[in-house]
């Protein structure tokens, strides 16, 4: 029984040692199970961490409640055809507080008034005065020296923001064709308008510059001021109100210069707002007189007439109760070249008359002048078109009365007679050489383009042409004159007119088109007493070409002598 | 298994240590970063200052009298040399 026992004992010693080392591999397993798990927790942290890292990259944009999140607009800059810069963004920095930490607003606006030229105390009390506001804008786009003399004052509450405001650094030049910008520097008008909507802006919170790439214009800045001078002079010379005046590239449409005077300061926004300050060139829409007479005869030419045509002009033309007459009757009849050169109303009327209401309406319309016209400056004041084309309008649009358009959209169909007989379409935007050419429409004959640029020609060099005021050695320049009454109450105005003179040269391969319009000249002992065209306007627009030509490259006729010795 | 526990804690410190010094590396380096933006911001706005500066004082209605002054003038029909001639170009100043 004994023998038997133990061997039992044994068997179970052997069973609980078994079921010991059992439990205590248990343990052990699950120790470390636990430290492997463990790891592996800290490896995935280590992980994640790693993938959050580089999942977020940079910083998260932190911004406190009292900072202010104002939104600004970075403008890419504009320069000339040649890189010259005419607008640019400058940082300037803006006063603005915050009513919450203002001790005493009476102290404030007092010390502000001391220092801020043309400050508005009254507003300031009231921007002030809502003390729940964390931010306000006192005044924005200061002068570093102005913001100094504030941060002096050591006003608690205030505090100072760069923000990006426009420079015009060439002032007053080409003012109506760069347009403006509001105080959140975003484009209101010319130029910079269509960057906002064509070319694209950056909204920004801070003063940020923009990296995109300059817009560059077609305009050249010593043109665009050649220009301006010489509008300018002549305002003076022959006391005139107003002047305007472009210069277009013939063939593209590309605008070298266009000004309108008296100009615009930048440093005055509400100039913009006066009438008399207004964009002459396609703001408004005129009358232009007997620059209409380069139309109608281009209209006889491409109606099968030549320019020895011969046109009985010794009566006059009557339309209704009005009679039309010669201001220098020839008493003879007339050539089409001699109605051009004679500048002619009978004649011109007469040529309107055999060409037709239809083909007269039809031909406005191919040269752009019976619809409204748009530039990347902006919207060209729409025509001013008669009702109806009866026979009292066909005659007076044919001297370029009835009928009133914006100056730059006659030059464009000027200029579409003159190239060889192809539309163009007025732009102040280089085209990059990569840039496709548009298709141009014809809208006259070559042979009819020819003959105008003789008769251009012709007028200036005529001893009796009315343009030959305009004439400058050695550049061969064409054009005509025309003056045209202002309308007024109860008719035309003769002692108010608008004198205009529109020319090309070299008349050979005219390049570039001028248009120069006088608003309300007076006589003067130069003109010998008289307002019209051939006096003033013609001789300026010769002076505008002597100088411009050669800053164009283009050469003068004949060859110098060679140098003495 | 002892060993790989020590190894693993080791590992996992060490990767810890070495997150945070990248950690702390990536910091200093985004913001001398953002030192050198903010250089390059200042430079590139003292830059567009200098420019318009520049088209300032070069504004043709400044330029157009000093040059007149200095009896400079736009080229003339007579200092150019047609194609048959001289090619030689007339220079000289004209005092006005």
């Amino acid at each position: 029984m004994r023998a038997k026992s133990r061997p039992r004992a044994r068997v179970r010693e052997i069973s609980a040692g078994r079921a010991l080392q059992s439990g205590e591999a248990r343990s052990q397993r699950v120790r470390v199970s636990v430290v492997i798990l463990g790891a592996g927790l800290c490896f995935a942290a280590v992980a994640g961490q790693l993938a959050r890292l580089a999942a977020t990259g940079g910083t998260e944009l932190v911004a406190s409640l009292s900072e202010p999140m104002a939104t600004s607009f970075a403008r890419p800059e504009i320069v000339d055809r040649n890189g010259r810069l005419l607008a640019t963004d400058i940082e300037m920095p803006s006063l603005f507080a915050d009513p919450s930490l203002i001790l005493s607003r009476d102290d404030v606006v007092e010390k502000l008034a001391t220092v801020l030229p043309g400050f508005d105390e009254a507003e300031t009390r009231r921007l002030l005065a809502d003390r729940s506001r964390r931010f306000t804008w006192l005044r924005r786009g200061l002068s570093p020296q102005l913001a100094q003399s504030v941060h002096n004052l050591g006003l608690p509450g205030l505090s100072f923001r760069d923000e990006l405001k426009r420079a015009y650094p060439l002032e007053r030049l080409a003012r109506h064709v760069l347009g403006a910008v509001n105080i959140d520097n975003r484009g209101i008008a010319g130029i910079e308008r269509y960057i906002d909507d064509q070319v694209g802006v950056e909204t920004v919170h801070a003063a940020t510059r923009s990296e995109g790439v300059a817009v560059r214009l077609t305009v050249d800045i010593g043109v665009q001021h050649s220009l301006e001078d010489e509008l300018k002079l002549a305002m003076g010379r022959y006391d005139a109100k107003g002047a305007a005046g472009l210069v277009m590239d013939i063939s593209s449409g590309a605008m070298l210069a266009s000004a309108s005077l008296p100009g615009l300061d930048p440093a005055k926004p509400s100039e913009a707002q006066d009438p008399a300050r207004l964009d002459r060139v396609q703001g408004g829409s005129y009358e232009l007189g007997s620059v209409w007479k380069t139309i109608t005869v281009a209209l006889a030419f491409e109606s099968g007439k030549s320019v020895d045509t011969i046109v009985d002009v010794t009566q006059p033309l009557t339309a209704g109760r009005f009679a039309i007459t010669d201001t220098h009757p020839a008493g003879r009849p007339l050539t089409i070249a001699e109605i051009f050169v004679h500048s002619s109303n009978v004649g011109a009327g007469l040529l309107a008359l055999d060409a037709g209401a239809s083909r007269q309406k039809q031909f406005l319309e191919k040269l752009g002048l019976w619809s409204q016209m748009r530039t990347e400056a902006g919207v060209v004041a729409a025509p001013q078109l008669p009702d109806q084309l009866e026979r009292a309008e066909q005659i007076t649009i044919a001297y370029g009365h009835g009928i009133a358009v914006a100056p730059i959209q006659f030059a464009a169909a000027v200029a579409a007679i003159l190239n060889g007989g192809e539309r163009v379409q007025p732009t102040y935007i280089a085209r990059l050489d990569g840039d496709a050419t548009p298709t141009r429409e014809r809208v006259v004959n070559l042979e009819t383009s020819k003959a105008v640029r003789d008769l251009f020609r012709r007028n200036v060099t005529d001893p009796h042409g009315t343009g030959r005021r305009a004439e400058v050695a050695g550049y061969r320049v064409g054009g005509k004159t025309g003056t045209a009454e202002m309308p007024g109450r109860g008719g035309y105005l003769e002692k108010a007119v608008i004198s205009s003179f529109v020319a090309a040269f070299p008349m050979d391969a005219p390049k570039y088109l001028v248009l120069v319009s006088l608003f309300e000249p007076k006589a003067t002992d130069e003109t010998q007493g008289e307002i019209t065209s051939g006096r003033n306007a013609a001789p300026t627009a010769g002076r505008v070409i002597s100088r411009i030509a050669p800053l164009l490259g283009v050469l003068p006729e004949g060859a110098a002598a060679a140098p003495p010795g | 298994m002892h060993s790989l526990t020590l190894s693993a804690a080791f590992l996992a410190l060490s990767s810890a240590f070495l997150l945070y010094g990248l950690s702390y590396d990536t910091r200093q380096i985004e913001a001398r970063v953002h030192g050198q933006e903010r250089l390059a911001e200042k430079a590139r706005s003292d830059i567009a200052i200098l420019k318009a500066e520049r088209a300032h004082l070069a504004r043709p209605d400044r330029i157009e009298p000093l040059a007149r002054a200095q009896g400079l003038a736009p080229l003339g029909e007579q200092q150019i040399a047609g194609g048959s001639g001289s090619s030689a170009i007339v220079t000289g100043s004209t005092a006005r």
